[in-house]
């Protein structure tokens, strides 16, 4: 029926189809073993009553860019519940901005040894909701395998999709009654953007740290630190945008069962991804690789 | 050979342009992983198509009717046909259109790796060739020429000068289509790939535009020859002001949720404007090495 040569183009396509489905079989969600698992000599040393508090506001410096009306009408059901839904990218109330990610990045405990020496054992699972299309918390942290449990409280698909560098690629589907999922991150990184790819509109930022040494702001711009060893640290202000997003950095001292303070301030055209009516240039271009971004 | 098969051919390469539209609305929506399965969507094969879910099940309904039109093609050109060559072609299309929906499920269970999305998105482009060329060869006027031209030693060759311009279209469609893949919203601009972009855009316009006046001004009177070199000038000019529309749409609106309409339209409008170019190219680069004669002029060394 066939000729030789339409045999072999059969028999091609045959092939290239098995070793496709070959490579897809076995998906799904995967939690890599390894990673920044505390092991024997980098397990925090144990409380010795006198930890501190580093507490502090973060405040926005001139005009902060206003937000925006999210056109919700590719999906009714996020019309209906959230009818007036905004970008959160600076969430500025009063010259104090939310969602500013504050931590320890760097620094010496009791003098003794770095921060980043030691993993501290992971605390219990924190929730990631999507509820009327958009995700709360908008920025949060965890510490490297601590459980993260994504619940959909909307009634329509949402696909939580994270997309760090450091720690493997995940994306899932989750339709509404569907039960929790649960991901975790083994890795530090700060931080992982996580997406909807069925509502684009929908982002959240989620910090990977060894250590529990982070707070996020409130919509007063006001952030606690809480537990925090004595010792001399670097503390980091993140905030999202501005291509990978923007820090602010500070040293600031804990004393025994002492209260430090940091105030950051964002703000000024710097940190800025340009202005609606102007065309943003980059000052250094590089060339992309051919890899996931 | 039955007007029907060219028809039927035709109609393939209408919907494999109309499915390359559908992909670019994948990209520009930003919706290649609305869902993380494949080949079935939230594990439906009909799924609620909400949000971006309709842009990707779309792509993927579309896709599927364009396989199965191949297919029906492949089959058609064995019964009626007598070239062998049009007969594997029709089988090179089939081969094109299966690692095609492969490389698609591939791409989205490896959430969307730049390479293979790029493969994707070129060899979408090389299928299209394909589906356009088994228009042109199943066409009346390739089977019965009713004209035919020399050349002799006039300055360079038209048929070398349409080559170029083709492969410089494909390896301008390739930059495009990762420069596609690649971007992100928090993207600064312009990046390396956007500056090559434009540089291929430059490279064509030279070639493909040296390509369609020699054609106009060699054989203007012919119009098997003139109707794709002036359609192709005309394609040529506007693509390059939908490629700086999509660049203005991108990047003048930095704090606005994305992707917003206006930069969807004009981005897609690019895509399928570089599609429809590419493919006028195809049937100019055709047409050309079918009616155009070269006369080798045999030159003999006079005795001393």
């Amino acid at each position: 029926m066939f000729s030789k040569r339409a045999r072999l183009w059969l028999g091609l396509i045959m092939a290239i189809s098995l070793l496709s489905l070959a490579s897809s079989c076995g998906g799904g969600p995967k939690v890599e073993d390894g990673g920044e698992t505390p092991a024997a000599g980098n397990t925090p040393p144990p409380s010795k009553g006198d930890e501190g508090t580093i507490t502090g506001k973060v405040s926005y410096t001139g005009t902060a860019p206003e937000a925006k009306k999210i056109d919700t009408s590719a999906d009714a059901a996020c019309t209906s519940k959230s009818p007036n839904l905004t970008t959160e990218e600076w969430a500025v109330k009063d010259g104090k901005v939310a969602n500013t990610f504050v931590y320890i990045k760097d620094g010496t405990i009791d003098g003794a040894k770095k921060v980043g020496d030691y993993v501290w054992p992971a605390p219990a699972a924190v929730t990631l909701d999507q509820d009327g299309c958009h995700y709360k918390p908008h920025v949060m942290g965890v510490v490297v395998k601590q459980d993260i449990t994504i619940k959909n409280s909307d009634p329509t698909t949402h696909n939580i999709h994270f997309t760090p560098k450091n720690n493997p690629d995940w994306n899932q589907s989750q339709p509404n009654g569907a039960p929790t999922l649960t991901h975790k991150l083994n890795v530090a990184e700060v931080l992982v953007p996580v997406k909807c790819n069925q509502h684009p509109w929908m982002k959240a930022y989620v910090a990977v740290l060894k250590h529990p040494f982070f707070a996020v702001s409130a919509e007063d711009g006001s952030f606690t630190i809480k537990n925090v060893p004595p010792g001399k640290y670097t503390v980091v202000a993140w905030h999202e945008g501005a291509g990978s997003g923007t820090e602010k950095t500070m040293e600031v001292t804990v004393a025994a069962k002492g209260a430090a303070t940091a105030d950051f301030a964002f703000g000024g055209t710097a940190e800025l991804r340009g202005q609606p009516s102007s065309m943003p240039v980059v000052s250094a271009i590089e060339f992309p690789m051919v890899i996931k971004h | 050979m039955s007007r029907g098969v060219h028809r039927f051919a035709v109609l393939v390469a209408c919907a494999t342009f109309f499915l390359i539209i559908a992909g670019a609305n994948v990209t520009s929506h930003d919706a290649g992983l609305a869902t993380s399965d494949w080949p079935l969507s939230n594990g439906q094969f009909f799924p609620k198509m909400v949000g971006n879910l309709f842009w990707e099940h779309g792509h993927r309904m579309v896709a599927t009717a364009v396989g199965i039109l191949t297919i029906a093609l492949a089959i058609y050109l064995q019964f009626s046909e007598r070239r062998s060559w049009v007969k594997r072609l029709g089988w090179v299309a089939l081969f094109g259109v299966i690692a095609q929906g492969l490389l698609g499920g591939l791409t989205v269970k490896m959430n969307l790796p730049l390479a293979v999305s790029s493969a994707h998105a070129t060899l979408a482009q090389l299928f299209f060739l394909t589906t356009v060329s088994l228009a042109v060869f199943t066409s009346r006027s390739w089977m019965s020429p009713t004209s035919s031209v020399s050349e002799a030693g006039e300055g360079v060759s038209i048929r070398a000068l349409c080559v170029v311009a083709l492969a410089a279209i494909l390896v301008q469609l390739v930059l495009g289509a990762t420069l596609r893949h690649s971007a992100t919203w928090d993207q600064w601009l312009p990046t390396g790939l956007l500056l090559a972009h434009v540089g291929g855009a430059i490279v064509v316009t030279l070639i493909l535009g040296a390509s369609a006046l020699t054609v106009l001004s060699r054989h203007r009177h012919e119009k098997y020859l003139a109707r794709p070199a002036m359609a192709a000038l005309a394609l040529l000019a506007m693509q390059l002001s939908l490629g700086l529309a999509a660049y203005i749409t991108r990047a003048a609106s930095p704090y606005d949720p994305q992707p917003l309409n206006p930069m969807i339209a004009v981005t897609v409008a690019h895509v399928a404007g570089g599609a429809l170019l590419f493919a006028t190219t195809i049937i100019l680069t055709l047409r050309v090495f079918r009616v155009v004669r070269v006369d080798r002029q045999e030159y003999v060394l006079a005795p001393a």
